[in-house]
């Protein structure tokens, strides 16, 4: 599907409510200021990846969820390392190093954290679009950014030449930053755009 | 310092020892690396789904049977004999699992079976396959000695 500069625009604003709903939702977990930059929109060849994400292995915490529903697609929300570490002390109000590799605690805390974060951005897509979305359960990767990103747009075996990423960065007080794309699928990105009237 | 020439996503690269070969963050992808050992030519593809079959048009190093094709066809230009030719391959990971689903396709897997399956129709032998496993792998191959170094994050490193 083309996309024109109107469609882009619109997508935009769907990227600028879920994650405004997402910045806030993860602003009050950790008690802490959380800002987000005004959403990009990306229509790229997924091998030109690392232009937005930099090193491909770069250790990064991921959070994948599949959002089901009428206009299904995927959300994730990545966070390197040092930054998914201070989230984790900040939930857990610890000043000790946990393990994101191996701990289960520090592992499932940051899971919720993925699933705050997805929900309140989905729940925002719905009463913006009218259109019923649900997300699946979370799961996570700490690993090399582009591995984890790879299994995620290849999981069904087919790839468009072009993928499209709403893409927002969030950071917060102290040096806590991450990014969140939403990928809809192709059929999806039209139903949510036109409910949108675009 | 060998030079280092650096294979993306979906892209394939020859070169001649002592330079090697990179690429980073392979996940459910394979890295296939081929090498003439009497010659010290090799080449090495980033390979993101087992074949082209369908798709039209699009970037054929994405597939591991078109990728392969053009990867032995420019090695075998450079004078190196197909009897020689050596495999290594890298990467196939299940990333991600979901409690209470089974992992539907498994593309990772995929993806390594038909790069094997490739290299058995180029008669060419496969000497390692470091595959599988839930975790993401960078490469590096030496065109000239075959050594292909697996580096990851929390699951050790190794040369093969």
């Amino acid at each position: 599907m083309k996309i024109t500069q109107f469609q882009l625009d619109a997508l935009r604003e769907i990227g600028n409510i879920g994650s405004a709903h997402a910045a806030t939702a993860l602003s009050t977990l950790l008690q802490r200021r959380i800002d987000m930059s005004v959403p990009e929109v990306w229509a790229v060849r997924f091998e030109e990846l690392s232009a937005i994400v930099g090193q491909l292995d770069d250790p990064q915490a991921v959070i994948y969820v599949k959002v089901e529903g009428d206009a299904p697609g995927k959300a994730v929300f990545f966070f390197p390392v040092e930054s998914a570490e201070i989230v984790v002390q900040l939930l857990f109000g610890s000043n000790e190093p946990m393990d994101l590799y191996m701990g289960e605690m520090a592992q499932s805390a940051l899971k919720e954290v993925g699933n705050i974060l997805v929900s309140s951005f989905i729940m925002a897509l719905t009463q913006f679009s009218g259109i019923p979305l649900q997300p699946s359960v979370p799961a996570l990767a700490v690993d090399m950014i582009g591995a984890s990103l790879d299994a995620i747009f290849l999981e069904e075996g087919v790839l468009d030449d072009t993928v499209l990423f709403i893409d927002t960065q969030l950071t917060g007080i102290p040096k806590i930053e991450g990014q969140f794309i939403f990928l809809p699928e192709e059929g999806s990105l039209k139903k949510l755009l036109g409910a949108m009237g675009v | 310092m060998n030079d280092v020439i650096t294979v993306g996503m979906a892209d394939f690269k020859t070169a001649v020892a002592p330079i090697l070969l990179l690429t980073a963050g392979l996940g459910s992808c394979i890295g296939i690396c081929v090498h003439d050992p009497i010659l010290k030519v090799g080449g090495m593809a980033h390979i993101m789904l087992p074949t082209a079959n369908g798709s039209l048009g699009g970037n054929p190093a994405k597939y591991a049977d078109t990728a392969l094709e053009l990867l032995v066809r420019d090695i075998m230009s450079m004078g190196a004999s197909k009897s020689r030719l050596r495999a290594k391959m890298a990467g196939g990971a299940q990333m991600f699992s979901f409690p209470g689903k089974p992992p539907v396709l498994k593309i990772g897997d995929r993806n390594s079976e038909a790069v094997e399956q490739e290299l058995k129709k180029h008669g060419i032998p496969l000497l390692v396959a470091d595959v599988g496993g839930s975790f993401g792998r960078t490469i590096h191959f030496n065109v000239g000695t075959g050594d292909l170094h697996i580096r990851t994050i929390n699951h050790g490193e190794k040369v093969v």
